[in-house]
């Protein structure tokens, strides 16, 4: 793991504070990550939460949850990371997890060129039925079979500029642009001090664990 | 492997699957003890009940609870081929599975699904890889057999179960399909419409039940569909430990539909308390995708299915549940 994402998995809580400097500002966010069926999101997020990658991921029902915190100059950011099931039926599910989301990673397989296109469909989904300020990553997955891509780096490049998106080729199994897709999300959502009242809770309570300071 | 030491199980279990690194030994070693002599005593049980010659596809009620108490594996695979229908159905079409796998060509878009599926598959399990080719031919069979349906993820995971359990295509073909058209139907179809409508009747019976526990999952905002999708999609299969699940499936092929309610409103009730203790919505999720689905609650599977049977659920209380769900559109 090269930077900033901290292990101890799901469950690992408040952040803890790298070097002894005090942080003051936190916020908190629902990612969803969306793309056909194995193209490799639940890898993602195995890679970005727990540093761990399986070569035979087995495929999501449903969906999970996970979480994970990154620290970027003096903001503590907690990504919620709603990981969806990729085949076409599991789609009508779909909603429930984009549905207040204020970031979303839109994955594809840079072997599989269907892959690709299942992408833009999510992208023109997202930007019909999401929030309107959603910040969306297109993320080209199993980077490292480069040698045998069909799906180009600069097509991919100029769609996402064309759209307004984020754009990383990245590597579950290397490690390669995981973290850097997640910072680069995090980077570019708006953050308030203490900006989680946009995380969306079903009915409008008070998250239990507030995360101001949550770096002490 | 320090857990191991000591143990005088093997990491990998009698169905092939390796135990995992957290795997308790000590709180295994304890269960199998006595549930080594129940199994015994089960044993002798069915035998003098099976040399009476029964009509296994009646289900009286000496057949019913002797089912749920536990079918003994050596007599599982006949039992449910019985108790479903499932042999009299292969029997009145002897030829229909060998001729879907005689298709000359199989839709690419299902079997490039299928195929993608087969390594993620049981990859823990030390004997399935030699299975892959027969779990592809299920499932692809199936799939062209009922176009409706054809390949929905989940499926893998309980064909590949049946495999194990009955070493034998033709008859997992048939559970399968047994499962999916008479215990599931619609919950694998193209808009999942009757597993949404009964996720919705899952979280009805828990609010009827133990109300505090579905306001402790509201207030912290994990969805039903995150929790328990999977658990109704494929059984609990690939869910909880295996016996636990072939101790479920023996009463979910005798008595239907109604024991995967029972089932998960047990997963709820054993463990309201670890829930109710989550204080945050990544611990409350971790629980349910870690932590109770392997807990020695769960690998105690002849206390867990009396758990299950302890709840009052009544047959009529699903189907209105139903009708109200899908009135309102879950």
């Amino acid at each position: 793991m090269a930077t900033t994402p901290r292990s101890g998995g799901s469950n690992s809580g408040a952040a803890q504070r790298p070097n002894g400097t005090s942080q003051n500002k936190s916020c908190q966010f629902k990612l969803v990550l969306l793309g056909e069926s194995a193209v490799g999101k639940s890898s993602l997020v195995l890679r970005f939460v727990k540093g761990q990658f399986h070569e035979y991921q087995e495929s999501t029902i449903g969906a999970a949850f996970l979480t994970q915190t990154i620290c970027i100059e003096d903001t503590v950011v907690k990504f919620e990371i709603w990981d969806t099931a990729g085949q076409e039926r599991y789609h009508s599910l779909a909603p429930m997890y984009y549905r207040g989301a204020q970031a979303a990673i839109v994955v594809y397989d840079i072997q599989n060129q269907d892959s690709f296109q299942r992408a833009k469909t999510w992208v023109k989904e997202l930007h019909k039925q999401a929030s309107p300020n959603i910040v969306i990553a297109l993320a080209g997955n199993k980077a490292d079979l480069s040698n045998i891509r069909v799906v180009e780096f600069d097509e991919a490049k100029q769609y996402a500029e064309e759209n307004g998106l984020l754009f990383m080729e990245t590597s579950a199994k290397t490690g390669m642009n995981v973290n850097d897709i997640f910072l680069a999300i995090a980077k570019k959502l708006p953050k308030n001090d203490n900006n989680q009242g946009s995380v969306i809770k079903p009915n409008g309570n008070e998250p239990t664990q507030t995360t101001n300071n949550c770096c002490k | 492997m320090d857990a191991i030491a000591g143990s005088k199980f093997s990491d990998v279990d009698e169905y092939g699957f390796k135990r995992g690194d957290k795997f308790d030994y000590k709180a295994y070693g304890k269960f199998m003890d006595s549930y080594l002599k129940t199994l015994t005593r089960r044993r002798i049980k069915w035998d003098a009940l099976l040399k009476q010659n029964p009509d296994l596809s009646l289900l009286s009620p000496t057949l019913k609870r002797y089912i749920r108490k536990g079918i003994p594996g050596p007599y599982r695979t006949n039992v449910w081929m019985a108790i479903t229908g499932a042999d009299v159905q292969m029997k009145k079409q002897p030829n229909l599975y060998s001729s879907l796998l005689n298709i000359q060509h199989f839709n690419k878009e299902i079997s490039d699904s299928i195929s993608i599926d087969l390594p993620r598959t049981f990859p823990d399990n030390i004997n399935f890889d030699l299975e892959k080719e027969r779990l592809f031919n299920i499932l692809c069979a199936y799939a062209h057999h009922n176009r409706e349906i054809g390949y929905c993820q989940g499926l893998n995971y309980i064909a590949g179960l049946l495999l194990i359990v009955t070493k034998d295509e033709e008859k997992s073909f048939w559970l399968l399909k047994y499962i999916v058209e008479q215990i599931t139907p619609q919950y694998h179809s193209h808009n999942m419409a009757n597993l949404l409508r009964d996720l919705a009747v899952f979280r009805e019976l828990v609010i009827r039940r133990i109300p505090e526990v579905n306001r402790h999952l509201e207030d912290l905002g994990l969805p039903y569909a995150v929790i328990a999708s999977k658990w109704f999609i494929c059984i609990f299969a690939e869910v909880l430990p295996v016996e636990t699940v072939l101790r479920i499936w023996d009463c979910v092929f005798a008595e239907g539909y109604k024991i995967i309610f029972r089932a998960a409103l047990a997963l709820f009730t054993t463990h309201k308390s670890a829930i109710l203790n989550c204080n945050e919505i990544a611990t409350l999720a971790n629980l349910f995708r870690e932590l109770m689905i392997k807990d020695s609650i769960v690998t105690n599977c002849h206390s867990f299915i009396e758990s299950m049977f302890a709840l009052r659920l009544k047959r009529n209380e699903i189907e209105s549940l139903r009708k109200v769900s899908v009135l309102n559109g879950n």
